[in-house]
């Protein structure tokens, strides 16, 4: 029998193979077996990886109140038998190595690495134009000693929390020992347990100088996850030579005349809250209904091609090249666009509301340096740090004193006859901190559930492909 | 070896290949199959349970980014079959002493990074940049024209990006054709287009068939093209699982969508496959 199946096999498989010498060949039920069996097994083991378990930092209807510490949380480890965790392995597994790697208790006298890797949005620090370096790195490196590793390799929330999110959840270092994220990710990161806790004992520059209007933020009650970086407005950007007449409102990004120059965000949350706002409706009290009339309005003029694209980053060179009219923009962005690529574009904040974002400082779970991350997080809550910081970007700084600072070296480069850099100061001392008016027609975001976010997304999609 | 064990030999010389499928394309499979039958969401954790109907709802919810894949995919092969056969045969029967020059130029390209290659397109391609703004200047077209943000972009860029991969493989096939072969077709009182469509035609046909497949399948799933070179109408099915797995975490649905684009995709060459015939594949 077995010779028989080698032989029809030699024949099918062309000339010449019936030939050699005949080897024993499983039959074809044998091999079916193998395969069936072994694929059982693996499946097997990729169930077994990840059997449901409780949510640790409290239930997902109430996130971001830090019910339960990372540290309680029950875990039942996988009982796979080959060891194999599928894909999106269960967070609890991430919380339970996120628990163990706490704030380090040891206080101030707890000695750096020597090392650090900052992980961080385009455009968002001092550059040397010529030489590539970042002063201001450097005078960490000297004041501490600490070698600090700068990577530009986050361009969206959603993007990088997909990069990071696997090693966080089987509790690998991820190669990053500081990074910047959004307020509503650190929302989300803090509720997985993804990020270390921070010691403020460690933090006296924040305690001292940090903005109240920073302190305890909606997303992450004490700062227990984070400390905040920069902060701007979600608004909307505008080419007047463009447009040809100035922008108030939301609704005019959905203006014909302007059909294919347009740009909205592709993070959702971002452009649903705007639109939100657009229909009188605040995000926080925002219900399905309302997330679905957001879709209403945006879908029609997107399938007609209102909108050029939808953007991340990138829109900003689209913005300066004139390729798109009209934009959604962060303000810190049309800031340096107006200082260093396009002294055309003009930000503002439409009349329905915009919104404040505030990007955050914040030490993923499984960082291997977390005291030099708490060294590096307390020197940009110095003033003089801080206000170089703003004076190259044009954000809106959460250290108290920046903007006096700033007003004050326009008028001493001023006093010292460098026009060009008092000029500079003083449209950042203008554009990058909000005025009283706009800052009252700034509105919160939403923290979605899981559920929720499911639908909104959903929705989303639905205006963002075709 | 002792001769009782020989029988191992063969499955033994599979084994490094074997095992690498194994690890790196059967183990994937059967984890991306499972996570597309599970539910649930990051925070609350996943379970496996046998959701069949995500398929339906997938294919659903995406059929039109499905089939504009394809049909993209299908323009672009052809694009590259047009443009790629000439080329091919130029290198092949008229190359000469400088075939590997040409061949070299052919792949030049492939020594920038692919995301590279594309954003230079998008730069070439701009509004108003040196190629597009100086026509503009001099009037030959209307400041609202553009290419970027349309389907021809983006099918310019894949054409583009995927020529050489249809290029080599024609070449090969050409190159082993038998010159007598043709020789003998011109003595048989045919023309020059009879000869080339009886005789070299059919017998590049391998050579037809692997750079058609190689060309179609990664162009179906390509995302960076649409995503830097299109827009909102022209997202690709590449696009679509990259911001359910990314974006969304909606890891269940991207899975399946992943399935059911290979299924699409092996339905189709097993049906090329049966046109071309297989005899024409195995010819030498």
């Amino acid at each position: 029998m077995h010779d028989s199946d080698w032989q029809q096999t030699g024949r099918q498989a062309g000339a010449g193979a019936g030939d050699r010498e005949v080897e024993r060949a499983w039959p074809r039920w044998q091999r079916l077996v193998a395969i069936a069996s072994m694929a059982v097994l693996v499946t097997a083991c990729g169930i077994a990886g990840q059997s449901p378990q409780p949510d640790a930092t409290g239930s997902t209807d109430d996130p971001g109140m830090g019910t339960a510490s990372p540290t309680e949380t029950v875990v039942s480890s996988p009982t796979s038998g080959a060891g194999e965790t599928a894909a999106p392995t269960d967070p609890a597994a991430a919380t339970a190595t996120a628990g163990a790697t706490e704030a380090p208790t040891s206080g101030p006298s707890a000695s750096p690495d020597g090392q650090l890797s900052f992980a961080n949005w385009p455009l968002y620090i001092d550059i040397d134009e010529e030489t590539g370096g970042y002063s201001t790195l450097e005078k960490f490196q000297e004041e501490t000693g600490i070698a600090v590793t700068y990577a530009e390799d986050i361009n969206d929330n959603s993007e990088f929390f997909g990069q990071l999110q696997p090693d966080l959840a089987a509790g690998n270092p991820t190669g990053y020992d500081l990074i910047v994220m959004s307020d509503w990710m650190i929302e989300r990161m803090g509720r997985l347990g993804y990020l270390q806790e921070l010691d403020h004992g460690q933090l006296p520059n924040f305690s001292a100088n940090a903005e109240d209007l920073f302190r305890n933020p909606w997303y992450d009650p004490d700062n227990r996850y984070s400390v905040p970086w920069q902060a701007g407005l979600v608004g909307i950007a505008y080419n007047p030579t463009l447009t040809g007449r100035p922008i108030t409102t939301f609704d005019d990004l959905l203006d014909p005349a302007f059909a294919g120059r347009v740009g909205l965000f592709s993070e959702m949350i971002d452009t649903m809250s705007l639109t939100l706002l657009s229909l009188g409706v605040e995000p926080a009290n925002a219900t399905q209904e309302d997330a679905e009339r957001a879709r209403d309005k945006l879908l029609e003029p997107a399938q007609q091609g209102q909108f050029r694209n939808f953007y991340g980053n990138d829109y900003y060179d689209a913005l300066a090249a004139g390729d798109l009219a009209i934009s959604m923009a962060w303000s810190g962005d049309i800031s340096q666009m107006k200082l260093y690529d396009n002294a055309d574009i003009e930000f503002i904040v439409p009349e329905s509301g915009g919104l404040m974002f505030v990007d955050n400082m914040a030490i993923p779970s499984t960082s291997e340096h977390p005291v030099d991350a708490h060294m590096m997080m307390d020197f940009w809550y110095d003033v003089d740090n801080a206000t170089t910081l703003t004076e190259y970007i044009g954000y809106f700084s959460p250290v108290r004193g920046v903007p006096d600072r700033v007003r004050e070296d326009a008028q001493t480069a001023r006093d010292e006859g460098d026009e060009e850099w008092a000029d500079q100061l003083e449209v950042i001392a203008d554009t990058a901190f909000p005025s009283e008016e706009q800052l009252s027609n700034i509105f919160p975001y939403k923290i979605l559930n899981e559920e929720e976010e499911r639908v909104w997304n959903q929705l989303f999609n639905e205006v963002i492909t075709d | 070896m002792p001769r009782r064990l020989r029988w191992l030999t063969p499955y033994l010389f599979l084994l490094p290949g074997g095992l690498w499928l194994l690890a790196f394309f059967v183990v994937p499979m059967i984890v991306m199959a499972s996570v597309s039958l599970q539910e649930g969401s990051l925070g609350a954790g996943y379970t496996l349970t046998w959701n069949f109907p995500i398929y339906g709802e997938v294919l659903n919810s995406w059929a039109t980014q499905i089939i504009r894949s394809l049909w993209y995919a299908l323009i672009v092969t052809l694009l590259t079959l047009l443009i790629g056969y000439p080329i091919a045969y130029t290198i092949a029967f008229r190359g000469g002493r400088a075939k590997n020059i040409l061949l070299l130029l052919v792949i030049l390209p492939f020594f920038t990074a692919f995301i590279i290659r594309t954003l230079s397109w998008k730069l070439i391609l701009a509004d108003n940049g040196f190629l597009f703004g100086s026509l503009k200047e001099l009037g030959l077209l209307e400041p609202a024209f553009r290419v970027l943000a349309t389907p021809v972009a983006v099918i310019s860029g894949l054409t583009y990006n995927f020529l050489p991969f249809m290029v080599l493989p024609l070449y090969v096939a050409l190159e082993k054709i038998d010159p007598h072969l043709i020789e003998a077709g011109n003595d048989l009182y045919a023309s020059r287009l009879q000869t080339f469509l009886r005789v070299t035609l059919p017998l590049s046909m391998p050579g037809v068939f692997a750079g058609s497949l190689l060309v179609f399948i990664p162009a179906i799933g390509d995302f960076v093209n649409a995503a830097i070179l299109g827009s909102r109408d022209t997202t690709m099915i590449g696009n679509v699982i990259q911001r359910l797995f990314i974006q969304n975490t909606a890891y269940p649905e991207a899975a399946a969508l992943g399935f059911v684009l290979m299924a699409a995709v092996l339905v189709l060459v097993a049906v090329y496959a049966r046109w071309v015939g297989a005899e024409a594949l195995t010819r030498g």
